[in-house]
């Protein structure tokens, strides 16, 4: 069992939610239990990895030589030193997508109308149209951009 | 509503693999958030399939064997199994209706 977080991490967290839902014009999860649980486990991986990668996902571990297989996500230490899934992740930045359900409308439901139509997201959640979509997005702004 | 037993990467063969019953196995960790919404679904799935379908929970935090062999990347995912073989795999949180609809497909 990993242990809790550090006050000192959970308190980062907990400011940097709040910043980042009013930034991307998003709420964050109204049951509390969720947000709570997604906040304390990105402030476990700040404490344990260096930076608050997505506690919604199956990290692989290395294996005696360093390896791990192919067609998974990185081991954490690995995806600490990228920012695929560092939170905010790459789905977040360019798709206002979050699957972990900490950055959502205010009903409680991941924003979806950004993503691709054969994305996982719209298959769950339908069709979820950004009520903001004057913020967020900075990186899909980029790209679009180019 | 109880709680799903407790399946891990040693108790994996015993308890889906050489099952006599249909199995879910509901992969999660105690800081995922959409594994919240999605568990006590799946409890309420397990009375009403009760004889018919084991139900177990694996935490990924623990176990890193299973969740790898099986490819699981995004949590919460659900697998099921019949006769040692995989016969479904939902990602993401579902509701009940839906659950019950991809078990049943799984099961056929």
């Amino acid at each position: 069992m990993r242990e809790p977080p550090s006050d000192k991490s959970t308190r980062k967290m907990w400011n940097y939610a709040d910043k980042f839902a009013a930034k991307s014009g998003t709420h964050l999860h109204p049951d509390r239990a969720i947000t709570e649980a997604v906040v304390l486990g990105l402030a476990a991986n700040v404490d344990d990895y260096g930076r608050p990668i997505c506690p919604c996902n199956f990290y692989p571990e290395k294996d005696a030589d360093g390896n791990w297989p192919d067609g998974l996500y990185l081991p954490r230490e690995e995806e600490a030193k990228r920012r695929d899934w560092i939170c905010a992740c790459d789905e977040m930045q360019k798709f206002k997508y979050c699957h972990c359900l900490l950055f959502v409308t205010e009903e409680g439901l991941p924003i979806t109308e950004h993503l691709p139509e054969d994305h996982e997201g719209r298959e769950i959640y339908g069709l979820v149209e950004d009520p903001t979509p004057d913020k967020g997005r900075a990186l899909g702004r980029v790209l679009r951009d180019r | 509503m109880a709680d799903l037993p407790d399946v891990t990467d040693a108790t994996f063969e015993a308890d889906v693999m050489n099952n006599e019953l249909p199995v879910l196995v509901d992969f999660w960790a105690p800081w995922c958030g959409p594994c919240r919404m999605v568990t006590p679904i799946v409890e309420e799935l397990g009375e009403e399939y009760a004889g018919r379908v084991g139900f177990y929970k694996m935490n990924t935090d623990e176990n890193a064997a299973i969740p790898t062999q099986y490819g699981i990347r995004s949590i919460p995912s659900l697998l099921i199994f019949k006769g040692g073989e995989l016969k479904g795999t939902i990602v993401g949180f579902r509701p009940k209706s839906d659950l019950r609809k991809r078990l049943d497909e799984a099961l056929v």
